[in-house]
């Protein structure tokens, strides 16, 4: 409390200074306790910690970028609608991310759209990215490649099953753990960890193909211009 | 679901879960060391092994979901505040047709009362009921004789006078 200004200790602001600057950070127990007795404050610093990975999740679920921020919105308020009925058994993290993953099938189901699911050869210099980071193990350094990067890895990962596809990404885009995709897909560990071993393959078998496609269209397109 | 697909990842099939966790740098020395010495004598697992950690190499090359912003956890309040705006129009909307019902039931009574008190302080008193004056109770002697009944007929009128004169010889 010693970094809040005395005048504001009562008011909303005062309340979200307090979150972040105060001498002991809150911890997510005790800004679910403070929303439930009506803080609004809390609540939306529980918003700011954990928007990103819902963001994340609900980005890798739907793929599409669109209908992201609407339906992470739609987390929020449903789970500031329910706080009250949150008993603190689970972390809160785990309860958030369920309610992101109801909202997401919810949100399917309605739309009655299937994830986008498109499939485009990759151009020469997108192949040679690839092969850059698959043999040297380094991740691109210059500023947006990461981006292009998962463009390129999100049209390959289309052409997986859906469970796997959305497991690659929360696992190795949006860095969730596999204990956490057990629990807030409803799986066993053991099996989260089957699939996404068997999805890697997977995903380098479509690498692979795409490769030799190129690889192909390079050679067709050489010999073409020799004629 | 998993175990119901096949999928040939060359693997042994009881080893996927621990070549999983061998990639993740999840399993302590004892354990990834076991798995080493599989991997190391077994082709199959060898050849996943690699395609595995290649493909892992690959995704954690992509860029994850940018953090919204600040403006993010502010949308998210103004839409909850909106939410409860509603909600609160809601439970209005759903006591209106009980709050209209009282109001009409209420102005009701209020005319029926009025109606009762001005009939009770104006019109009541133009037809005044007769009011029973009150008589001093006759005090009665239980003592005293019993009254002659009243005569019926001239007979009985005649042998009255008759009686009276005697008595009063």
């Amino acid at each position: 409390m010693t970094n809040v200004p005395k005048n504001m200790t009562a008011s909303a602001p005062a309340l979200t200074l307090t979150f972040q600057q105060g001498e002991r950070k809150a911890d997510d127990r005790e800004l679910v306790r403070l929303s439930q007795n009506g803080t609004v404050a809390a609540f939306e610093e529980l918003v700011r910690r954990h928007q990103q990975r819902v963001f994340g999740l609900v980005g890798g679920i739907l793929h599409r970028p669109d209908d992201v921020e609407d339906v992470a919105q739609q987390v929020f308020l449903k789970a500031y609608l329910g706080i009250r009925r949150f008993d603190q058994r689970a972390a809160f993290s785990t309860w958030l991310y369920k309610i992101a993953v109801n909202e997401c099938w919810d949100y399917l189901r309605k739309r009655k759209v299937r994830p986008l699911v498109y499939e485009a050869d990759l151009s020469e210099e997108q192949v040679s990215r690839l092969d850059g980071i698959v043999s040297a193990d380094r991740p691109p350094e210059r500023p947006g490649a990461r981006a292009e990067t998962r463009e390129i890895l999100e049209r390959m990962l289309a052409t997986l099953p859906e469970q796997d596809r959305q497991l690659l990404v929360l696992k190795e885009i949006e860095g969730f753990s596999v204990q956490e995709l057990a629990e807030i897909l409803k799986l066993n560990v053991n099996t989260v960890k089957v699939r996404l071993f068997r999805a890697r393959g997977r995903i380098m078998d479509t690498y692979r193909r795409k490769v030799t496609l190129a690889g192909k269209g390079h050679e067709a397109s050489a010999g073409h211009g020799k004629e | 679901m998993a175990t119901n697909e096949r999928f040939a990842t060359g693997a042994c099939e009881q080893y996927e879960a621990l070549l999983e966790d061998y990639i993740n740098g999840d399993l302590s020395g004892a354990d990834a060391r076991s798995v080493a010495d599989h991997w190391q004598t077994c082709a199959g697992c060898r050849s996943a092994l690699q395609r595995a950690a290649a493909g892992a190499r690959l995704l954690r090359a992509a860029e994850p979901s940018a953090n919204p912003g600040p403006n993010f956890a502010r949308m998210v309040m103004a839409r909850i505040r909106a939410a409860e705006v509603d909600e609160a129009a809601g439970r209005t909307n759903f006591w209106q047709p009980f709050v209209s019902l009282g109001w009409r039931f209420a102005a009701t009574a209020s005319v029926a009362l009025g109606l009762l008190v001005t009939y009770n302080a104006g019109w009541g008193r133009l037809s005044q009921p007769k009011i029973a004056t009150a008589r001093p109770i006759e005090s009665i002697d239980i003592l005293a004789p019993e009254p002659a009944p009243a005569p019926v007929n001239r007979d009985e009128v005649l042998m009255m006078v008759a009686d009276n004169s005697h008595a009063n010889f």
